[in-house]
């Protein structure tokens, strides 16, 4: 159906304007041929109501045929066609319930008269529907883009919302109290260890607020982060904790959204390397080959200890983050194979924000 | 179980050094009380606790290989536990194991030594609160989730047992025998209780005595009037109850 039907008040303005026109016509056709005004509305006023809903077709002719879809002499054409048609279809419905009228009640002029008037009805009935085609032409591009800038808002908010999720997310207290209470066992037996540790976690907060505030940053910056908060947990795990990193510089200078390895890292030590005895290495590798970007991270783990819960939380968050700020152009890409996880994620690499 | 020397013996489990270390300065600083092991994951825990019958033991929860809860579950006589964690949602799971105390990283002096009081009292009054084994099996198994593997003691080591490795479930007598991957396990249990804690979508009771893996069902035999029987996919050859039957029917 036809969305202009789909509202009362719209229908009665809808049926208002061509009241309007209407009523233009009837005062034409009185100066164009004798005949008294109430005569000419019983002819012209069904001709109008029937020819109001005739107009409304343009809206499926429109749709089907976009604007700069086709040459613009075949659409010129198209349309046209599309215009002549409901004009002859009027006229020939005119021409119908004039005879009828004459016949049966005697109103309206004689057979040359109403050949004029059927010739003025065509040229108006082609010229109300090419504006009929027009107006719709007008409003499907006025929705369109509202419709877009509806889809670029929502895509905003749902990459704020990731953002926020994220960042939530980031700082699990259970890292912090757990860091704490390394802190308070530290200043007992070694108050410089106790010092060094106060250092590295207040370095890590304050660069991740700092990372997290900025829409880009270089990998660079970011693994840096995650090596600070895997120095952390290597004085919670001692040696069971070890860090491999390798990493180009061409890689490094990539810009990446913020706080995208830190999770990762973060899942790596919770649920792998502090899951098994021996405990195990993080593995961080990233690079660049041309226009694409590698992060890996990878880890030992436990086959025999079950999910815990919270497993995958901080990936999903990883993943959606990517989803919604790289849409179509980077992946995730998640295994578990011959007990070692590994995530990697593959991103456009560019080097200043104008890309973006 | 306090000893003639009048010392609570103390053991302490947790997989930080650092955590470690700050409780035995707590501890060092009353002189009824002695370290006498520190474990760095579940399973020296049990053996610990097996070994050296500790009075009380200072226990965190997530470990390697088995986690607080695991521990108390596999130990015969559970001692004394004052659960030292930075996780707070664990606290009512603790004290349905009559847990002496709940105690929150960082940990605080003061708080420390309240909860060393409340163990106190505790030893003082033997018997008092010692946890059945039902409360125990249950808390080793977080609420609202099916069991996820099966701990078995053998001896002074622990077998792990991932559900989904295992086969076929068999009663015997007051054991349940476990078969997974050629092996078996005995441990000391209903098999009512058992089934009670697994994923009913995944393991049937086709049998008094015998509850299968649906995963290794071959298939399904009637082998005369009303005698069913099923396949494994390795061949075993199980019995099937009518009630059995029926169940087997739901999930298929």
């Amino acid at each position: 159906m036809h969305p202009l039907l789909a509202g009362r008040l719209r229908v009665v303005l809808y049926l208002l304007l061509w009241t309007g026109i209407g009523a233009l016509l009837t005062a034409l056709l009185v100066r164009l041929e004798p005949r008294s005004v109430p005569h000419a509305l019983v002819f012209v006023g069904p001709l109008t109501l029937v020819y109001a809903f005739v107009c409304l077709s343009a809206l499926w002719v429109c749709r089907s045929n976009h604007v700069g879809g086709a040459s613009p002499w075949r659409l010129g054409a198209l349309l046209a066609g599309a215009a002549l048609q409901s004009a002859t279809a009027w006229v020939v419905l005119a021409a119908g319930w004039a005879a009828l009228l004459r016949v049966q009640a005697g109103i309206g002029p004689d057979r040359d008269g109403i050949l004029r008037e059927l010739g003025v009805l065509f040229v108006i009935g082609f010229v109300l529907y090419a504006q009929s085609i027009v107006s719709h032409y007008l409003v499907l591009a006025f929705e369109a883009a509202r419709a877009t800038e509806r889809r670029l808002l929502e895509s905003r908010v749902a990459a704020r919302e990731a953002e926020l999720r994220a960042l939530r997310t980031q700082l699990h207290p259970h890292f912090l109290f757990n860091s704490l209470n390394s802190i308070s066992a530290l200043v007992g037996s070694d108050a410089e260890a106790a010092r060094r540790m106060c250092q590295l976690l207040g370095d890590f907060l304050r660069t991740s607020l700092a990372l997290g505030a900025r829409p880009l940053v270089p990998l660079g910056e970011e693994l840096a982060l995650a090596e600070r908060y895997l120095a952390i947990e290597q004085v919670r795990f001692g040696p069971r904790v070890a860090v491999e990193r390798r990493s180009d510089p061409e890689a490094e200078r990539c810009l990446v959204p913020p706080l995208l390895v830190q999770p990762l890292v973060e899942n790596a030590v919770k649920h792998g390397v502090a899951g098994r005895l021996e405990g195990g290495t993080v593995r961080i590798r990233a690079r660049r080959s041309g226009a694409s970007l590698e992060i890996l991270v990878e880890n030992p783990f436990d086959p025999d200890t079950p999910p815990r819960a919270g497993v995958g939380l901080g990936l999903d968050n990883v993943r959606r983050r990517i989803e919604t700020l790289e849409p179509g152009s980077a992946d995730m890409d998640v295994s578990r194979a011959d007990g070692v996880f590994r995530v990697t994620l593959r991103l456009p690499a560019r080097e200043s924000a104008d890309a973006a | 179980m306090q000893r003639e020397t009048g010392s609570v013996r103390v053991l302490i489990v947790d997989d930080e050094a650092p955590a470690r270390a700050l409780l035995r300065e707590y501890v060092a600083a009353h002189d009824d009380l002695v370290v006498v092991a520190e474990c760095a994951n579940g399973f020296e825990a049990v053996r610990a606790i097996s070994e050296q019958a500790p009075d009380l033991v200072l226990l965190d929860v997530q470990m390697p290989k088995l986690d607080g809860f695991e521990v108390l579950e596999l130990v015969e006589h559970p001692p004394c536990v004052v659960f030292v964690t930075a996780f707070d949602e664990y606290a009512v799971r603790a004290f349905e194991v009559h847990a002496v105390d709940y105690v929150l990283k960082p940990v605080g002096r003061e708080r420390f030594d309240r909860a060393l009081a409340s163990a106190r009292d505790r030893l003082r009054t033997p018997s008092g609160g010692a946890p059945r084994a039902e409360a125990l099996a249950a808390a080793a198994r977080p609420p609202g989730r099916h069991l996820a593997r099966i701990l078995v003691k053998d001896g002074a080591d622990v077998h792990v047992i991932q559900v989904a490795r295992l086969d076929w479930i068999e009663a015997q007598d007051d054991y349940v025998a476990f078969h997974a991957e050629g092996r078996t396990y005995l441990k000391s249990q209903a098999l009512a209780d058992l089934v009670a804690t697994l994923d009913p979508a995944r393991f049937v009771r086709i049998h008094r005595s015998y509850v299968i893996n649906l995963d290794r069902l071959a298939r399904l035999v009637l082998e005369a009037k009303d005698q069913r029987v099923v396949v494994l996919k390795d061949g075993k050859t199980l019995p099937v109850s009518r009630a059995g039957n029926a169940r087997l029917r739901e999930l298929m």
